[in-house]
């Protein structure tokens, strides 16, 4: 066994006890103090008259549940979008797989028709926006060979989505307005307890479907011409693909809006820390790497949210975007 | 191993023939002035591109009957450039290509392990198998690229161009290593190449795509200098 894989076995262990961790400190990080007692209370002897009880079971476990889920679906998105179109700047952001649920969300939101507003309604739409945008990416990658001229379609996909946003945000209502732009702070406290399993299934689904596209995967990080002759049917791993990155950051951002760079950065990071390209490690630890990473963001924002509040969003683009900054940096060099 | 009958190739239109061929295990060396289509042939051989009529037969089977996934287990190819991954090592490299034979989820038999091990002791990488790709040479990564067609297991290797990038000695070594290969192991190897004088020397076979015939044309026998230019580049 060489150095790297014992470092990395004691890295994966570390995160694999990390994790519940971390999640159980975000359970008790609002601003109420709720015993460690009436936690477990509240999920083995529920009572709906104790407002911890009700605190914990209906507010905290689904805000610690979306950070986590969020995360990880992000990350593995992310981790597939970079391998697929060989670039380490992709994601669903940075390519406008966001920006087309945005938009579709948008519309939902601000045409003001209650089924679109309703959670199937913003669900199907964000679905539906994702997969297109992400289809319109895939036909550009097709044609295009340098990997900048993809982020900066992915960029301009980004601009012309938020133009039309600017139009409909002044042709719409003021509680349509409203509604959207609480929207694109992005929240982990909007999914309820009867979602969660909506997320649950929806992640589950995006695990399984990376790991069936392991071997593809692999193979991909040569380049998709060196992997078609190595057997990989490129059209079809690459539907695939777009279609799992679609479903899940479809379904997080209708829930949680849009949430920048977590996709992007964790990936890139997990590369560093592991040095390898093996997908079923990567795919593994990014699920580990990126549910850690918007817990804890979520908990500094709730430890500061007596103070200030911090928009989601925003917290991950403060972070993110240095990353990403030094990351172009490292490789300019 | 390699068959052609009454093949034409091309992009959508047809742009060179090929005499019928009947290519054994040896080193053949594609010779023609650039944009002549030597890279056509090689695609067309290795099934990327689809001929413009008659067939390749590869050890038996018509290559465009074969399944994209089925046609790396005949044949294997190796690019001119050598692609540039982060974090991936010399054998993992090498590892890949065993993809054609591996179960779903590309994990490696040990019959697959062994092939990779023998194609490391094969090309001398043994002492640079941990290193990490984008850390190699041009002449280190031409030899891995070999590795990993040689760990594929095909009976036929094309290669576009492996010595384009190399110094004197560099693609000295690698013309022995292949033709190696194709004595020890049997495999019909079949590589592009600029080097008119080297591959001279190497007294291999050559396909020659004529520049007036606009033919792929085989010469087993020994063939001059200004015999194979004037064809070649007319």
């Amino acid at each position: 066994m060489t150095a790297t894989s014992i470092r990395n076995r004691i890295l994966i262990w570390t995160l694999i006890v990390l994790l519940p961790v971390i999640a159980l400190l975000h359970l008790f990080a609002g601003q109420i103090t709720i015993s460690f007692g009436d936690f477990l209370d509240s999920i083995f002897n529920f009572d709906g008259n104790n407002l911890d009880h009700v605190i914990m079971l209906e507010l905290r476990i689904p805000r610690m549940a979306t950070a986590l889920i969020a995360g990880a679906g992000l990350s593995i998105a992310g981790l597939l979008m970079q391998t697929l179109f060989n670039n380490p700047l992709a994601g669903p952001y940075v390519l406008g797989i966001n920006s087309g649920a945005s938009l579709f969300v948008a519309f939902a939101l601000m045409t003001g028709i209650p089924f679109f507003a309703s959670d199937l309604g913003l669900i199907a739409n964000a679905l539906i926006g994702a997969f297109l945008f992400g289809m319109i990416i895939v036909f550009f990658s097709s044609i295009i060979r340098q990997q900048i001229s993809l982020l900066l379609i992915g960029l301009m996909l980004g601009s012309f989505t938020s133009a039309i946003v600017t139009i409909l945000q002044s042709v719409s209502g003021l509680q349509e307005l409203k509604l959207f732009t609480l929207w694109t702070f992005g929240s982990l406290q909007k999914v309820s307890l009867d979602q969660l399993p909506i997320l649950i299934i929806t992640l589950a689904i995006t695990i399984l479907g990376a790991f069936l596209v392991v071997k593809p995967l692999n193979l991909l990080v040569l380049g998709s011409g060196e992997a078609k002759l190595l057997g990989v049917r490129i059209k079809r791993v690459r539907f695939f693909i777009i279609l799992i990155t679609a479903l899940i950051t479809g379904v997080i951002t209708a829930y949680c809006g849009p949430i920048a760079f977590v996709g992007l950065a964790i990936p890139n990071l997990i590369r560093i820390l592991l040095k390898t390209q093996n997908h079923a490690i990567l795919i593994f630890v990014s699920l580990l790497c990126g549910g850690i990473f918007l817990l804890i963001c979520d908990i500094i924002i709730q430890l500061l949210e007596s103070s200030f509040l911090i928009p989601i969003n925003a917290f991950t683009s403060i972070i993110g975007a240095p990353f990403v900054i030094l990351l172009v940096l490292k490789r300019l060099k | 191993m390699i068959k052609t009958k009454d093949l034409h190739i091309g992009y959508h239109r047809p742009l060179l023939a090929v005499e019928n061929l009947d290519l054994e295990a040896a080193v053949y060396i594609l010779v023609g002035r650039n944009g002549s289509g030597k890279s056509t042939f090689l695609k067309t051989i290795s099934g990327q591109i689809q001929p413009i009529s008659g067939s390749v037969e590869l050890d038996g089977s018509d290559i465009n009957q074969l399944a994209v996934n089925e046609i790396p287990k005949k044949i294997a190819f190796v690019q001119s450039h050598f692609p540039t991954v982060d974090f991936l090592r010399v054998s993992e490299y090498i590892a890949l290509g065993r993809s054609p034979h591996s179960n779903y989820f590309g994990k490696l038999s040990s019959a697959d392990e062994e092939a990779v091990n023998e194609a490391i002791e094969l090309l001398g990488l043994a002492d640079f198998k941990n290193r990490f790709t984008d850390q190699l040479s041009d002449g280190e990564r031409q030899l891995v690229s070999i590795a990993r067609a040689f760990a594929q297991g095909t009976e036929v290797i094309a290669l576009d161009e492996p010595t384009a990038f190399l110094d004197y000695k560099n693609k000295a070594l690698i013309l022995e290593k292949l033709i190696e290969l194709a004595k020890k192991h049997g495999k019909c190897i079949v590589l592009s190449s600029h080097d008119i004088d080297q591959s001279l020397n190497s007294s291999c076979p050559f396909l020659i795509v004529n520049e007036k015939t606009k033919t792929v044309e085989l010469h087993s026998e020994s063939i001059d200098k200004p015999a194979l230019l004037k064809k070649a580049f007319g």
